[in-house]
């Protein structure tokens, strides 16, 4: 397993937010994690990341513990967190932030390689690659948070709502993006409130229910499972 | 233009020029840190007083004492991050509180250093430009020049190097500069070091023509938060564009009034700006 999270509790000022969750990331393809608001997803996420600091529980990746490390070097060990609202940097250029992702980076020329890689990718970043990023729509702050996330190189990817106010249009292509970037070999951890595209795309899904894993499986068994149909899927 | 006119844009130039030095320090600390820093005018004193030393006492070259000014007082930034700043850093009121500490602190060494009187610092040149009946000396002329320098390095240090855009970032988003693996310590003690250094920087330059007392931090501090209220907390081109405006005014109205109808008008200007902007000229929306 890439990524092993064993029996994680997160306190904020006394108040449980993860009471013991456990999941596992193999190295390819897309995992997702569901849950209602409130639920724990980016809590788990941010622990991930080390914005947050657990309270029990460790974290494993690439065969090493890294829930002691500060944020800035877990990112250093390969993990790219696109934090949920974006969190982009408003007074930077599109082109400053995409860089500011290879902040860690010393191999300059595949840096330019990766840049284009992204205007590739992404055209319409291309075209406002100096304009402020605040000035950016909504759907284009999200492809250069990602963009931005991918600039690091990473070997594991953290989505936090990556759909998150954006019109229906560019929730499809939102997915198409994420599922593009799991075929190119960065394997996805995905948080989304609409269950019903996350579990289209991930091949493996965790349901958190107030600070626990209430279910787990294979995404498609997921989608035919009684409680979750009811209680996410509308049905 | 009439000669007294002329005269008087001289001295607003110069007087524009170390207030902005001031100002963009205060904001660049501010902006990285979160914290308004009230030993910046302590800052300055002490660049005045790394002239004292170097220049008057070692007899080094002047220039030589204002860099070894900018490197001293830009020290006292990183020992004021490590000391103060870095164990407070959830709690950027603690921070001000603890640069209050620091303020006294650095008066009295200067009391006990240098003693309370004001200092004499020789001229560093005799030489003026005149135009016309108008004159600048080549010490406020070194001032400007010097201050063009130091915020044309700096916009390109923010603008084009890899860590200029980390400060920038740390500014913006703390946390999410932390994902990008920029360590906040590290662009602390950046932010810290510049900010303090253009403090100093000012201080030394201006020491001969101010006569360096230990108290002369008080004058400037005040108009360095006029100003960076007026250009918009957090906003660098408001500090200069604030800097320039304020002591515009101010000289004008001193040389055809007086200093006290001056410093009034400083704070009607600043208040017709709070009014009409109340986010400062250049200021940003809330941050998050
Ligand atoms: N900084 C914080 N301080 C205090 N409590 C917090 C903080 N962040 C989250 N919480 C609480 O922790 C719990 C989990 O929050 P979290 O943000 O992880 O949920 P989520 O599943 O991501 O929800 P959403 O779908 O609304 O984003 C919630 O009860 C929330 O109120
Ligand atoms: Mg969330």
């Amino acid at each position: 397993m890439l990524l092993e999270v064993r029996n994680l509790h997160v306190h904020y000022n006394k108040v449980a937010a993860l009471k013991g969750v456990s999941l596992q990331v193999p190295s390819g393809g897309i995992v997702t994690i569901i849950g209602a608001n409130g639920a724990g997803k980016s809590t788990t996420l941010r622990s991930i990341s080390g914005l947050t600091k657990p309270s029990k529980g460790e974290i494993h990746f690439d065969g090493q513990r890294i829930d002691n490390l500060p944020a800035e070097k877990i990112v250093a060990r390969g993990i790219a967190h696109v934090p949920e609202g974006r969190r982009i940097f408003p007074d930077l250029t599109v082109e400053e932030n995409l860089r500011i992702g290879a902040f860690l980076r010393t191999d300059k020329a595949k840096i330019e390689s990766d840049i284009e890689d992204i205007f590739q990718r992404f055209p319409r970043l291309k075209e406002r690659r100096t304009q402020w990023a605040r000035t950016l729509s909504g759907g284009e702050q999200q492809m250069v948070a990602i963009g931005r996330a991918l600039m690091s190189g990473p070997k594991l990817l953290l989505l936090d709502e990556p759909s998150m106010g954006l019109s229906p249009v560019m929730v499809q292509e939102m997915a198409r993006i994420v599922s593009d970037i799991a075929e190119r070999g960065v394997p996805v951890v995905l948080v989304e409130q609409n269950a019903g595209l996350a579990l289209k795309l991930a091949s493996y899904a965790y349901v958190l229910e107030i600070g626990t894993v209430a279910v787990e499986g294979k995404a498609s068994d997921l989608q035919t499972n009684d409680h979750v149909r009811r209680a996410y899927l509308g049905a | 233009m009439p000669d007294f006119l002329l005269q008087t844009v001289f001295n607003a130039s110069y007087a524009a020029s170390y207030m902005a030095l001031i100002a963009v320090g205060l904001v660049l600390i501010f902006g990285v840190m979160g914290v308004i820093n009230f030993a910046h005018g302590e800052l300055y004193m002490a660049g005045a007083y790394a002239i004292v030393f170097f220049y008057v006492w070692s007899g080094l070259p002047f220039f030589v004492a204002v860099a070894l000014g900018l490197v001293f007082v830009g020290c006292l930034g990183i020992l004021m991050e490590l000391t103060l700043f870095r164990p407070l850093r959830t709690n950027p009121l603690g921070g001000l509180i603890a640069s209050i500490g620091f303020l006294l602190i650095l008066q009295t060494l200067a009391v006990l250093g240098f003693g309370l009187r004001n200092q004499n610092v020789p001229p560093v040149s005799q030489g003026r430009i005149t135009v016309g009946g108008a004159f600048l000396t080549y010490e406020r002329l070194y001032v400007i020049i010097a201050t063009i320098g130091l915020l044309t390095a700096l916009y390109f240090f923010l603008r084009k190097s890899k860590f200029g855009w980390a400060l920038r970032a740390c500014a913006q988003d703390r946390e999410a500069a932390a994902l990008q693996g920029i360590s906040i310590n590290q662009t602390a003690r950046y932010a810290m070091f510049i900010g303090a250094a253009l403090a100093g920087v000012a201080g030394a330059m201006t020491a001969p023509l101010v006569a360096p007392s230990p108290y002369m931090g008080h004058s400037v501090i005040v108009t360095a938060f006029i100003i960076i209220i007026v250009g918009g907390i957090g906003s660098l081109e408001g500090a200069v564009v604030a800097a320039v405006l304020y002591a515009f005014v101010h000289t004008f109205v001193t040389t055809f009034y007086d200093g006290v109808i001056a410093n009034i008008v400083g704070l009607l200007l600043m208040l017709a700006v709070l009014v009409v902007k109340p986010q400062g000229l250049f200021g940003v929306r809330e941050r998050a």
